[in-house]
């Protein structure tokens, strides 16, 4: 048909030249979207490195006259930064370490056990990935208030130990597709269930536990409301420190230091997503869909 | 465990085998229902982090927060009382709850669409063969792991009035410039911040994208469809098990946002004053009884009320689209 249906000569060239077109418009869109996308971010960088009269400046000063390096010294400084990223990484891996095990724990029950209200209770579990968050975490504020949890970070410790819905899932999925022979052999050789899942099924999800402990962390270090609503100033966590401690005498937010803080609060976890990228990814893809 | 180990060689081995264990009398005539019973026990004894963490850290909180909900409670006041309905009459007949439910509902359905449509596209894009695809995907997948603090600090040095970029575009192309945080343009700003982060739904839509059996578009492509055509009748079927977990989910978190809150001047909870009405979403109208009143009750009430909204709404969600969903249910047809 194609044959045919083309003039004979000048048509290559009329291919030719239209595929460079499409090619060219292609990867135009491409690159102009992902500027696009970069641009809030490099934005932030730009800022952190401007002098507070060029971020205050009307109309806008595009560049810094000198990148103010010191700005970001400055805000390492000005607040105890290395004391909330400290808290922030001791919550952090404090509920990816327990969250990951736990989730991996209950994911091994949903795959490979079995018991009556089995299917009802995965129902709930998939529904509670659906609970709005929000609307407990308020009441569960003023109950860990009554407690005496307040300010501590058994709440962590609490969350990680109960295992996360999303995560189950995670975990669910893998081990369902692990081969049956890997725990009959365990049980014909007087295996628990205890030891086949510690020393048959967690040392061979590596990729899924890392993909788990990386999203969970990542969770974790990007939360802002649970560590505004439950920690004190001091023992808060960098996401509250950056958005809240960087004020004026007058009380109005310092943007340069701001900037420049939250370029050292994302940049980690941007970090441990390019490093760990492929893992991330494919944790994320596998739950979304289903 | 031990008792674990025990019984399981009991069922496993031959009798000799569970007498050299030493402990136990020869089980062959109690083999089968252990086993089940066993596995029974373990089953709960895996799934119980779970099922105990989620009675005490969600039911409980909930069923407490229903309680209060028929309270004047305000965790410093020690007369509080029980006013039965009282807190639901009253956000019934507020019009601020009411506005801000109605601004809550405008974002949901156009905030969740637009996302779905910007991270479908482009998935398609960087699903073709072009160079560097790796690094494209990447790139525009960044912004969906930026910390939220990150992204609104972001977006308010942008979009600042003076100093911001999208401003001084606008006077570059000798528009004037226009108070982006402040009302009625404030809600434009939180839209492309749920856009921003388009690269989730890209990187889901992109694993279902390369599900889509080669054949079938091969087929398409003999039979002379185009391109959208193909899209539309053989990708977008194939991929909305993805488009509607999406659809849910986006809904649910563009409910939870606290995104108003961290756009708003003071982004500490004590800011929930400085929203700017066209961002006064029924979160932060649930955050300003909350925290700026201590009006603990009916603050819950509001609660209540979204997360029975939430059900109904998912409910709705997955009965009309029944019938428009494909399943793939056959895994040989993948292949």
């Amino acid at each position: 048909m194609t044959a045919t249906a083309l003039p004979p000569k000048s048509s290559t060239t009329d291919v030719r030249v239209r595929v460079r077109a499409k090619r060219l418009v292609l990867y135009t869109v491409l690159v102009s979207v992902t500027g696009l996308f970069l641009g809030p971010f490099g934005w932030l960088v730009l800022s952190g490195l401007k002098t507070q009269g060029e971020l205050a400046a009307s109309p806008v000063h595009w560049l810094p006259d000198a990148f103010q390096w010191h700005n970001f010294a400055d805000a390492f400084h000005q607040i105890d930064f290395l004391g909330y990223a400290r808290n922030s990484l001791v919550i952090a891996l404090i509920y990816a370490t327990l969250v990951t095990l736990s989730s991996a724990w209950v994911g091994f029950g949903f795959a490979r056990l079995d018991a009556p209200g089995k299917k009802w209770l995965f129902g709930v579990l998939l529904g509670s990935m659906m609970l709005p968050q929000m609307v407990t975490l308020l009441p569960t504020y003023l109950i860990f208030a009554k407690v005496g949890m307040v300010d501590t970070y058994w709440p962590w410790v609490l969350w990680g130990l109960s295992a996360a819905p999303y995560l189950v899932f995670l975990f669910r999925q893998f081990f369902a597709g692990m081969p049956r022979e890997l725990e009959e052999a365990a049980i014909v050789d007087g295996c628990g269930y205890t030891s086949i899942f510690w020393r048959i099924f967690l040392p061979q999800s590596w990729p899924v536990l890392s993909a788990s402990f990386i999203i969970a962390f990542t969770w974790t270090w990007g939360d802002y409301i649970a560590p505004q609503l439950l920690l004190s100033t001091d023992r808060t966590t960098l996401a509250v420190a950056v958005m809240t401690t960087y004020v004026s005498e007058a009380g109005t937010p310092v943007p340069e230091l701001q900037a420049a803080a939250s370029v050292m609060y994302v940049v980690p976890i941007l970090l441990i997503f390019l490093i760990a990228q492929r893992g991330f990814v494919a944790g994320m893809s596998t739950s979304g869909l289903k | 465990m031990t008792v674990d180990q025990i019984s399981s060689s009991a069922e496993g081995r031959p009798a000799p085998a569970a007498t050299s264990t030493g402990r136990r009398a020869p089980a062959a005539d109690r083999p089968r229902i252990s086993m089940t019973a066993r596995r029974h026990r373990a089953f709960y004894m895996f799934t119980s982090p779970w099922i105990i963490g989620f009675l005490l850290l969600t039911i409980t909180p909930m069923v407490y927060a229903l309680w209060l909900s028929f309270t004047t409670f305000d965790g410093i006041s020690p007369n509080w009382r029980y006013v039965g309905l009282g807190n639901y009459r009253e956000l019934l007949n507020d019009p601020v709850t009411w506005d801000a439910l109605g601004r809550a509902g405008l974002f949901a359905v156009t905030s969740v669409p637009l996302s779905i449509i910007a991270g479908l596209g482009l998935a398609v894009l960087v699903n073709r063969p072009i160079k560097a695809r790796g690094l494209f995907r990447t790139l525009l997948y960044v912004p969906a792991v930026v910390p939220p603090v990150g992204a609104g600090l972001a977006f308010k040095l942008l979009f600042d009035q003076n100093s911001g970029a999208a401003n001084g575009a606008l006077t570059f192309f000798g528009i004037d410039a226009v108070g982006w945080l402040a009302d009625p343009y404030a809600r434009y700003v939180l839209l492309m911040t749920v856009l921003w982060g388009a690269g989730n739904v890209m990187i889901i839509s992109l694993a279902g994208l390369q599900d889509v059996p080669r054949e079938l578009h091969e087929a398409a492509r003999i039979d002379g469809a185009s391109a959208w055509r193909t899209f539309r009748s053989i990708t977008v079927p194939l991929l909305s098990p993805v488009l509607l977990f999406q659809t849910v989910t986006g809904m649910i978190a563009s409910v939870q946002t606290i995104m108003p809150l961290l756009l708003a001047p003071l982004g500490d909870t004590s800011g929930i004053t400085t929203v700017p009405q066209s961002n006064y979403l029924y979160m932060m109208h649930v955050f300003a009884q909350y925290f700026a009143l201590g009006r603990y009750g009916y603050a819950s009430a509001l609660l209540w009320v979204l997360f029975v909204l939430i059900l109904v709404v998912t409910g709705l969600i997955f009965k009309f689209t029944s019938g428009a969903v494909f399943y793939n249910v056959d895994p040989e047809a993948k292949k």
